[in-house]
């Protein structure tokens, strides 16, 4: 190697606030040598803070790790406690929180399809560039989102950091009218939802496929949303949640001061929509499942870039399954099951919009925590990322620096990463040798 | 004219804190012709957040290498806000995003002020720091003025 050339491309990328992660890209003589994907930002913070609080603070207090999935923090830690205490919130208690949950897809999944990915595929720098271009598109995007702002508020008496959740079911729960007078808004969202995949299909797709075992949460015969007892894979595994740390293993990586979760004895996986429409694409409501069908959207979607379209068929299916829990909702008696603190750990595991967010707790005899563990759907998925990106800079290796930054960018959005809660990359760097 | 005044920021994180600060200070003494909102979510809530007011205040951190607790003051319904304190660029919408994706729609208040205060630490679980805690009740008091004197 007679001369070296190092060329740094940065960016800004996901930080509302500070941080030092970045994806550092290595290529010598046109190859690519090395992907370095670094997150610095799991919530060991929030880990450490819940020592010593009570179990019942756990929803409020990791509701704020994520200011975009709270309501997947709040569900995961409920169920944590719960299972503990042999306590299982049934019926509409339970409906309740699958309707809550609908709505946080409804905004998160709507957020990143027009405002963060479709921006990249129309070749447009940023959602104010789209909303110059397609104003209509950002404003049923912005109408959609607020559909799904409504639901939490409606059921979780606020739209961001719900503060109707608690361990056992709910402080209040909402009358029938409350909640059939979403039910307009979300007619429209679900037809504004089925224009969104097709919008989406559309778009243009590198040719680029990737192998990896998809692993998602089993919710028995229907969509997991808001629990699942056991997590199954692509290819064979099936497991209870509470044996989660037998069959994933943290692995600490030089590069990130954040663990890398790998599958033990069989490598990196993915969770997220990918992985629960190949898994579980059958139970998806009807309307979702011919959505996707009418697209031809293949059974299992192996192109990471077609993610935006599973997406889209997921907030059809959010819109769909939140129209027939409250055609069919009838107010509970009490608005909680009592949970009475019990030494031992719990585990809780929910779909968040980006994936499985597994909680472990355990407590000491009068609810204390005495240790939290919280493993959140982009630490999973990071390894996962980084193989596609190897392969994918392969692929594009002749790209110039620009191009191949927003590609790879785009790559990284094909994940949704958490921004709060894993992720604060600020730059990319190429290095060419 | 309406008036709502929202802060914005994220309460576990040191001096990203100090939007929420200002709005809790002024929340409960203004009027009720003014609302105090809190966002702790991601910014594109704000272009909910000031639908239907012809006046919006939002207090935020900056985090643009300036002194700790300096206060910049900009008129966001004249311009875009300065590239130092737009944290987020490529995609991921801050308000500097919200604030330009509600001008192209229409939908920014005829009058949009950002009060930005730089911050010190934003590091996960620090207090709000002193200079930062000072800039916040300096804030308070021009947004206080501010709205005194409103037209």
């Amino acid at each position: 190697m007679s001369e070296t050339r190092t060329r740094t491309v940065r960016t800004d990328y996901l930080a509302r606030v500070e941080g030092e992660g970045g994806m550092l890209v290595k290529m010598r003589g046109g190859r690519v040598t090395d992907v370095q994907l670094r997150i610095y930002e799991p919530p060991r913070f929030f880990e450490a803070f819940l020592r010593g609080r009570q179990f019942t603070e756990a929803p409020d207090i990791t509701a704020r790790i994520c200011g975009i999935c709270p309501v997947a923090y709040q569900m995961s830690s409920c169920l944590a406690m719960e299972s503990l205490a042999g306590v299982e919130p049934a019926g509409q208690l339970r409906a309740l929180r699958r309707l809550l949950y609908c709505g946080e897809w409804i905004e998160s999944h709507t957020l990143h399809v027009y405002m963060l990915h479709a921006p990249d595929f129309l070749g447009l720098s940023s959602a104010v560039e789209l909303a110059q271009t397609s104003p209509e598109l950002v404003e049923r995007a912005l109408r959609l989102k607020k559909i799904g702002n409504d639901v939490m508020r409606v059921v979780g008496g606020r739209e961001v950091h719900p503060i109707n959740v608690r361990v056992g079911g709910w402080y209040s729960v909402p009358s029938k009218a409350q909640l059939q007078a979403l039910v307009p808004d979300l007619e429209w969202a679900l037809e504004a939802s089925r224009e969104t995949v097709r919008l989406v299909a559309g778009l243009d797709f590198p040719d680029f496929e990737q192998d990896v075992e998809l692993v998602a949460l089993d919710a028995g015969g229907e969509y997991p949303i808001e629990r699942g007892a056991r997590l199954v894979s692509s290819r064979g595994l099936d497991f209870p949640i509470d044996e989660f740390f037998d069959h994933v293993v943290e692995e600490h990586v030089e590069h990130s001061n954040a663990l890398h979760a790998v599958l033990r004895g069989r490598g990196p996986y993915l969770v997220g929509p990918c992985a629960r429409h190949a898994l579980h694409g059958e139970l998806l409501s009807p309307q979702a499942r011919a959505a996707g069908e009418d697209v031809g959207l293949e059974r299992v979607v192996r192109n990471p870039f077609r993610s935006i379209i599973v997406r889209a068929v997921e907030l059809v299916h959010a819109c769909d399954e939140a129209l027939r829990l409250i055609a069919s909702y009838e107010p509970p008696a009490e608005p909680a099951l009592e949970v009475l603190p019990r030494a031992g750990v719990g585990h809780g595991a929910s779909e968040a919009p980006r994936g499985v967010l597994y909680h472990r707790y355990r407590l000491a005899d009068d609810g204390a925590i005495l240790d939290a563990k919280i493993v959140p759907p982009t630490s999973q998925n990071q390894r996962s990322i980084e193989d596609d990106l190897f392969a994918f800079v392969t692929q594009n290796a002749d790209l110039p620096d620009e191009e191949l930054r927003l590609r790879c960018e785009q790559a990284i959005r094909n994940y949704d990463p958490c921004i709060s809660c894993a992720t604060h990359f600020l730059t990319l760097e190429v290095e060419r040798s | 004219m309406t008036c709502c005044v929202i802060g914005v920021g994220n309460d576990l994180r040191g001096d990203d804190a100090v939007g929420l600060v200002v709005a809790r200070a002024l929340a409960g003494e203004l009027d009720g012709t003014v609302r105090v909102l809190e966002c702790e979510g991601e910014p594109v809530s704000l272009l909910a957040a000031w639908e239907g007011y012809d006046r919006a205040i939002v207090v935020d951190a900056t985090q643009s290498g300036a002194a700790p607790g300096t206060i910049r003051r900009i008129a966001a319904h004249a311009g875009p806000l300065p590239a130092s304190l737009s944290r987020s660029s490529t995609h991921l919408l801050g308000i500097a995003d919200a604030i330009e994706l509600a001008r192209v729609l229409g939908r920014l208040p005829e009058r949009t002020i950002v009060y930005g205060v730089e911050g010190a630490s934003f590091a996960a679980g620090s207090e709000l720091s002193e200079p930062a805690a000072a800039a916040a009740d300096r804030v308070a008091d021009a947004i206080r003025r501010e709205l005194g004197g409103r037209d």
